[in-house]
């Protein structure tokens, strides 16, 4: 099966002088096809975990080790899309020579997957937040990635156009069958949309929770209550200690 | 109607400043010399287009600020690009540019005669020092003000530097540079007309000079407002083609 295995991973800032761990041995494992959570709170390393894991930074000491093909596309919190470029171009613009040629076909059928059919030749400037947010979702896919690294993707989103990308993630996740690694410091996300929860604090994996739900989740469950409140008490206790 | 509406306003403004002129010649404040009437003007105007002398001097002024202007702008590019492509040559010419920004071009007009003549090359150094500033600062702040968070895009699409440069940076800067140009062809036009006031014997700045020692007030004032007026069109024709290669987007860059 292709993954991703974390093995100790190690990495630190230097600000002002001063050595800041933030990423203090991370043993992880990242299965493919699904969606895997990082979850913890601000400042906890998550998102530096999540730039290690795609490559746009390098780590001190641990290993990535990568199964199987390796390319990994990014969906960052904000939208990043090229004010020059519309939305089609946007799309396109992980592809180069033959690979952009012919992309035609499935190019569209993105477009249609993440609702932006009939706003192709339109510019960042002129689409909303989710619009722009789908953009950058879409632009991910077309690159026909691996892995997807999303930081915390939706968290500039009204809550009702998160609600609706939340679905339309999943959907899209189904279809197209990406393996994702999604970054939130939001519990219901994380409960909502995870296939595997890992909990983070100090730098360190606190707890991983596996669900095996398939199919709508209702948040209002007794399970999920459950284990929200476990989630809540473990990132808690870390704060008393 | 809307356009009408839009028209309106800056009409009035015009008429307004039209009926004052008038009235204030009607009522001989000033001498005719001093202020002469709307109706005059209009008619030393009439007389230049006829003659066709006013195109000459527009075409010869608009000419010399063309060449300038081109020079100044490739010059301003190249220095500019490599502040983005080569951070380390920056500090090699940086302070000299910054010196010579603070140096009006005007004041090294005795210095240029010595060295060039009062022929062609003394015009078209004083236009390419001062437009070469403002779009040099412009073509700077595009290249070296591009947002890492795009770049990082790239990055994570595996782009070469080269890639990285032709898709993102140059694209990113290419809204500076085009304002830069904007303002560089204002400066270029205020400053062919202050050199052809020193040294010259063609263009728009000597026809003023030479209306002025004729004792030619009219003249004068026919000067000025085709010098506003050329300088009106050419800079709303490039606000044009900013907008049509900007599509859809904003005027001052991409924030």
């Amino acid at each position: 099966m292709a993954g991703i295995e974390i093995i100790n991973l190690e990495k630190s800032y230097q600000v002002e002088n001063r050595k800041l761990p933030v990423l203090t041995g991370i043993n992880l494992r990242i299965p493919e096809r699904q969606i895997t959570v990082v979850l913890g709170k601000s400042g906890c390393g998550k998102t530096t975990l999540l730039r290690l894991t795609g490559g746009l930074e390098t780590a001190d000491s641990g290993e990535i080790r990568y199964e199987g093909s390796h390319r990994t596309a990014f969906v960052f919190q904000e939208p990043r899309l090229m004010p020059w470029l519309n939305v089609k171009q946007n799309i396109l613009f992980g592809l180069r020579g033959k690979e952009k040629k012919e992309s035609g076909a499935r190019a569209d059928e993105i477009i249609r997957t993440v609702g932006l059919s009939g706003f192709e030749q339109a510019y960042p400037a002129q689409l909303s937040g989710g619009m722009k947010q789908r953009t950058a979702l879409a632009r991910a896919l077309a690159y026909r990635p691996s892995f997807i690294m999303m930081d915390e993707p939706f968290a500039a989103l009204d809550h009702f156009t998160r609600e609706q990308m939340q679905r339309e993630l999943l959907r899209v996740q189904k279809t197209e069958h990406c393996s994702i690694l999604f970054v939130t410091h939001s519990i219901d996300e994380a409960l909502l949309l995870g296939n595997k929860i890992v909990v983070i604090e100090k730098g360190k994996v606190k707890k991983e929770h596996v669900l095996e739900e398939t199919g709508e989740r209702n948040l209002l469950d007794e399970k999920f209550i459950g284990l929200k409140r476990e989630i809540i008490s473990d990132l808690n206790e870390t704060e008393k200690q | 109607m809307s356009r009408l509406k839009r028209l309106a306003p800056p009409a009035a403004g015009i008429a307004v400043l039209l009926l004052v002129w008038y009235l204030v010649c009607r009522m001989e404040i000033f001498n005719a010399y001093v202020l002469p009437s709307p109706g005059k003007v209009l008619d030393s105007f009439q007389k230049m287009l006829l003659s066709g002398e006013i195109f000459q001097d527009i075409s010869i002024s608009m000419a010399r600020v063309l060449r300038g202007f081109f020079i100044a702008f490739v010059l301003a590019f190249v220095l500019g690009m490599m502040r983005a492509v080569f951070p380390a040559a920056g500090p090699y010419f940086e302070y000299l540019v910054q010196f010579f920004r603070n140096v009006p071009p005007l004041s090294l007009i005795p210095l240029l005669i010595l060295w060039c003549g009062i022929g062609e090359t003394t015009k078209t150094a004083i236009i390419v020092l001062a437009s070469f500033f403002p779009m040099y600062l412009n073509i700077v702040k595009g290249f070296t003000g591009c947002d890492r968070k795009l770049l990082e895009v790239g990055e994570m699409f595996d782009y070469s530097r080269r890639e990285l440069f032709f898709r993102i940076v140059l694209p990113y800067a290419s809204a500076d540079i085009l304002v830069g140009m904007r303002i560089g062809l204002g400066y270029s036009w205020r400053a062919i007309i202050g050199a052809e006031m020193v040294a010259a014997s063609t263009g728009l700045g000597h026809m003023i000079l030479f209306a002025q020692q004729m004792s030619r007030t009219d003249k004068v004032i026919v000067g000025i407002l085709v010098i506003g007026a050329v300088g009106c069109v050419t800079d709303r024709l490039f606000g044009l083609a900013i907008r049509k290669l900007l599509k859809g987007n904003y005027e001052n860059g991409w924030n």
